[in-house]
């Protein structure tokens, strides 16, 4: 009796320590159709892509995506993925500074237009400042380039190592939906354009 | 001259030649060493290069091709070890595949050596080991430990710039002999260049539907523990990246290929063959610019303090401590990202289904060691012996 009271007492605390720090992140939903893009040219959209095509969810991969693309399809959800490829940035000829702009753009265009802003980091800690070039710090400008703007977030959790995103969540009372393993991207996405 | 001046000459001239001799064997051993491969249970065929483009019969790097057809028809894989033949855990992990591998659908086609010439020296200057040995349940296996660059015997001289055919890119001249710069090479080209386009016409006469290139990266080196992946294998070799993270105790990421850059397998085999091309770097700290004894126990263990003392500067792209990066870690990394590629490519395509067994993956290398897994080669027949 003590215990079965006690544990999910105890099971609730924990629960609040451990998503506390984070604004609420329960029941995030967005629409379809959806266009996905990225800030610095990492591989991290196709991590959600390849799952979006399995789920039918409708939706466009454009990495390099202008204000402009938003108006071919009446999208009702826009996601960045954050996190930069030095590799990337230079195949598509773009630096950092590009980028930011660009999706500052895309951003301030998708507000007017009331779509929602998901922000994302899905690579974990290989593609934070960690991995970088010496003195580069392309992923992190990414990532505030984004996520402060954002209306939720989606992070897998090895990549909130250092609480850079709980920190974020906090700051700017966005929600942010963490997931352990890539696997478990499914479930997000099934949960955020699930009816 | 003087009696003593003349004696001094005669024991310098010695010197010299007791150094010219001895170099020369041990050049002329590395060059010729032979390295036996016990054709595993799924081997069902052993064809050369120089099947597929006559300039390279009977040439250095007319090298061997083990065909592994699988019971039932599927798609059809490439496995290239040995691009870079410093690059040891490729060679190992193919050498794995070839040993312990069946097939029992679709085929595999392993090169242990795919540019046999430069597994016949080491760096120029670099004071590397001319071989390695693995130890194995039944005795030493040894391997030559070879160079990123065609041999200069088989290749000389460089020119002052390298205009890649047919794009027309300028690289660096040395990479004139480096297989992995020269992809798709041409007919009339170089020797590495015709190697390159043998390989080339070996995977559209052999429909390979997926080419994986085996490489190892200094730690220094951004592109490093990742898939590098042409357009056309982006989803293939991410969902292969997500299931490795997540199933197996290793972290591996994806890299797209440059559309620009050009000579390199990811880019040019698909480019110009309906494969899909993808590229494995697995960490190799013996090949940091900053290492410290170039030693066998380096290149095996993958230990190094100076290269260790270089992360805490915040100067490496991979993780490393006290543990170093062991061949079998390497060499799993490889095993299992090839049989996840596999597994994945079977899903999404079902009417070209590739399934393969007997090989180990990350955990067993581990845990057995790359020697666990090298086949005795007194015990096997003349007829299913073949040597690189």
């Amino acid at each position: 009796m003590f215990l079965s009271v006690r544990l999910p007492v105890l099971a609730c605390l924990g629960a609040v320590l451990v998503l506390g720090a984070a604004a609420p992140a329960q029941a995030q939903k967005a629409e379809t159709p959806v266009l996905v893009t990225s800030c610095g040219q990492s591989p991290g959209p196709i991590k959600l892509t390849v799952y979006m095509k399995r789920l039918q969810i409708a939706h466009d991969l454009k990495t390099d995506a202008t204000a402009k693309d938003l108006g071919a399809k009446p999208y009702k959800t826009l996601i960045v993925v954050t996190g930069s490829s030095l590799k990337g940035m230079g195949a598509a000829g773009v630096s950092i500074d590009d980028e930011v702009k660009r999706v500052g753009a895309l951003i301030d265009e998708a507000r007017k237009k009331g779509i929602t802003i998901v922000g994302a980091h899905v690579e974990g800690m290989e593609r934070r400042a960690k991995s970088a070039a010496p003195g580069d710090n392309s992923d992190e400008i990414s990532i505030d380039a984004v996520c402060p703007k954002s209306n939720f977030l989606i992070v897998r959790k090895d990549g909130d190592e250092d609480g850079r995103f709980t920190t974020l969540s906090k700051k700017h009372n966005i929600p942010v939906v963490f997931f352990q393993k890539n696997t478990e991207i499914q479930d997000v996405l099934k949960n955020v354009f699930g009816s | 001259m003087t009696t003593r001046l003349l004696a001094q000459k005669i024991v310098v001239a010695a010197l010299g030649l007791a150094l010219f001799v001895s170099a020369g064997i041990s050049f002329h051993r590395s060059r010729n060493l032979a390295e036996p491969v016990v054709l595993g249970p799924g081997v069902t065929s052993v064809k050369k290069l120089g099947e597929y483009f006559a300039a390279i019969r009977g040439t250095v790097n007319d090298c061997n091709l083990y065909f592994m057809e699988g019971r039932e028809p599927g798609g059809t894989m490439l496995v290239l070890g040995g691009s870079h033949a410093e690059e040891p855990a490729g060679r190992l992990a193919a050498w794995l595949f070839v040993e312990n591998g069946t097939v029992e659908k679709g085929r595999v086609i392993v090169a242990l050596s795919a540019n046999r010439s430069a597994s016949t020296m080491t760096r120029l200057g670099g004071a590397y080991p001319p071989d390695f040995t693995i130890d194995t349940p039944s005795g030493p296996r040894m391997f030559r430990m070879g160079d990123r660059w065609t041999n200069p015997l088989d290749q000389w001289p460089d020119p002052e710039v390298f205009i890649h055919y047919p794009s027309g890119q300028e690289l660096a001249y040395v990479d004139i002999r480096n297989l992995n710069r020269t992809w798709p090479g041409r007919p009339n080209g170089t020797f590495t260049e015709k190697t390159a386009f043998a390989f080339m016409e070996m995977i559209r006469r052999e429909k390979v539907d997926v080419a994986i290139d085996l490489h190892e990266a200094e730690l220094q080196y951004p592109v490093i523990s990742t898939i590098v992946t042409h357009q056309r294998g982006q989803e293939l070799a991410t969902m292969v990246s997500m299931m490795l993270t997540d199933n197996e105790d290793f972290k591996i990421g994806t890299e797209f290929s440059p559309l620009t850059l050009h000579g390199l397998s990811h880019r040019e085999i698909g480019d110009h063959s309906p494969a899909i091309s993808l590229l494995f770097e697995a960490p190799e700290p013996f090949l940091d610019a900053t290492r410290g004894i170039t030693s066998r126990e380096q290149l095996l263990t993958g230990k190094d303090e100076f290269v260790v003392k270089a992360g805490r500067h915040g100067l490496l792209f991979e993780e490393i401590d006290e543990k170093g990066w062991p061949i079998a870690v390497r060499v799993g990394r490889h095993t299992s990202s090839i049989l996840q590629v596999a597994e994945t490519w079977s899903e999404d395509n079902p009417a070209k289904p590739l399934a393969i067994s007997g090989v180990p993956r990350y955990a067993e290398v581990i845990e057995k060691g790359v020697g666990a897994f090298l086949q005795d080669v007194t015990k096997a027949g003349k007829d299913r012996l073949a040597y690189e």
